[in-house]
């Protein structure tokens, strides 16, 4: 509990003021102001050894700080620090490294693809030229079979006509001598058989 | 009617000592430095070629915060130098500040002014130092006391303010700003937490429910406290950043 000082000198008051109410109120001599015990020094003041002890830890971090961890902690961070930025630049010179051989790769593409497609067209046009030499050689095998075989249906026809002819003109020529009583002369009749045999045939 | 007792100041802030000339201020500054030079030590142990995780990981992390995030902000690449003591001052102070809602601790180290104090006048020994081996002692002073580009007739306005600014102000506004938001929150907390503690154990039945209000309060504010925490050691480390750079390139 707060408690009321009231200081008075003369019959007067001069002062009032709050102190705890542990603290005794000693009165004052010649009725001057009051001594209160127990309010001790000023709270706002510095102490002695709070200065020192505070000063001394202070400067003790400072100096250790300073010469020893501090350094050897940013030591430490500079060292990292250029390992990643020179693992930096190294990935930026193999990235250009790789872009640099994927457009020699592109590059060397296009030229194998120019290359390739003027192969192709080679082949094809060679290709074209054989199949057309074979069906050349082909066709003109069939025509001269078909010759062949044309001939030889003609002069099959011309013997068996001839072998017709000749037995016709015989049985002509019997028949007229039946006839007639007299034989023909063959070759005549011969010949005008052929003559009937080929008016017939046109 | 609550039987609400707030502590004396002085209860909550000073600490007894636990040995002679040794506190709970004491153990929370030397725990400061042993857990910096902990986390480094184990961070340096491990493998730095591989990615980096657990101890090393954080301590990468508030490296590269210190900078990229205060450095390079504030003094560029020549700057690079001081990250070593911005950010031993970043770690002592964030660890001075965290423990204020730790159980046990439940006192901000910061929150008694010797150590914002000493931090203070160490930054403007380090920037007026860093001022005068860059340009020369009537150098510096000359650049601090008469900026460039102001017409002659204001450096009597000019000269004054900048001296009580630059000279006088500056380690006191550091000192003040830590300690006075640390104080002020511890200081919250415990009003809370008494606070709920009273009603929660009030005879009249009706205030029990009413001290989750507190409560939930308490809550929000330990949370807030953990990014007070951090903001505080930030502020303080980019404004020493801040004063070192101009000290050390007024033409920036």
């Amino acid at each position: 509990m707060l408690r009321a000082v009231v200081t008075q000198s003369g019959g007067h008051v001069t002062g009032v003021r709050l102190v705890s109410a542990d603290v005794s109120v000693v009165p004052a001599a010649e009725g001057e102001a009051t001594e209160v015990e127990g309010t001790g020094p000023n709270p706002i003041a510095p102490e002695t050894k709070e200065l020192a002890w505070g000063a001394g830890s202070f400067l003790v971090l400072l100096i250790v700080m300073r010469v020893f961890l501090f350094p050897r902690l940013k030591k430490g961070m500079d060292q990292r620090y250029a390992n990643i930025r020179a693992d930096i630049e190294g990935a930026d010179a193999v990235k250009a490294a790789a872009r640099n051989d994927v457009a020699e790769y592109e590059k060397a593409l296009a030229a194998v693809r120019v290359e390739a497609a003027a192969k192709i067209d080679a082949a094809r046009a060679k290709l074209d030229a054989e199949r057309a030499e074979k069906l050349r050689e082909v066709n003109a095998r069939i025509a001269a079979r078909r010759n062949d075989a044309e001939a030889e249906a003609q002069a099959a026809r011309a013997a068996a006509r001839s072998q017709i002819s000749a037995a016709v003109g015989t049985v002509a020529t019997k028949a007229t001598s039946i006839a007639v009583g007299k034989s023909p002369d063959a070759s005549v009749v011969q010949r005008a058989v052929d003559a009937v045999m080929e008016g017939a045939s046109r | 009617m609550i039987a609400l007792e707030f502590p004396p100041i002085n209860e909550i802030l000073r600490w007894k000592d636990l040995v002679p000339g040794f506190n709970k201020i004491s153990i929370i500054a030397i725990l400061a430095a042993v857990i910096a030079i902990g986390l480094f030590l184990a961070a340096t142990r491990q493998d730095h070629n591989s990615a980096p995780k657990g101890s090393r990981n954080l301590a990468e992390a508030i490296v590269e915060f210190i900078e990229n995030g205060v450095v390079m902000q504030t003094m560029g690449r020549d700057g690079l130098g001081w990250t070593p003591f911005l950010l031993s001052l970043f770690l002592f102070i964030y660890l001075c500040n965290v423990p204020g809602i730790i159980p046990f601790f439940q006192m901000p180290a910061t929150a008694r002014m010797a150590i914002p104090m000493f931090l203070a006048l160490l930054v403007w020994v380090v920037y007026n130092g860093t001022g005068i081996k860059h340009q020369g002692f009537f150098g510096y002073f000359k650049s601090t006391l008469f900026p460039p580009g102001v017409p002659k007739a204001l450096y009597i306005l000019v000269t004054p303010i900048e001296f009580i600014s630059a000279i006088i102000v500056r380690p006191f506004s550091l000192a003040v700003r830590l300690f006075a938001n640390m104080l002020a929150g511890h200081i919250l907390l415990v009003t809370f937490a008494l606070l709920s503690e009273a009603l929660f154990q009030a005879k009249d039945k009706v205030l029990i429910p009413v001290g989750i209000l507190p409560f939930f309060m308490l809550i929000f504010l330990t949370s807030f406290e953990v990014l007070v925490a951090f903001l505080q050691a930030y502020i303080f480390t980019i404004l020493t950043a801040v004063y070192i750079g101009g000290a050390a390139h007024p033409e920036h």
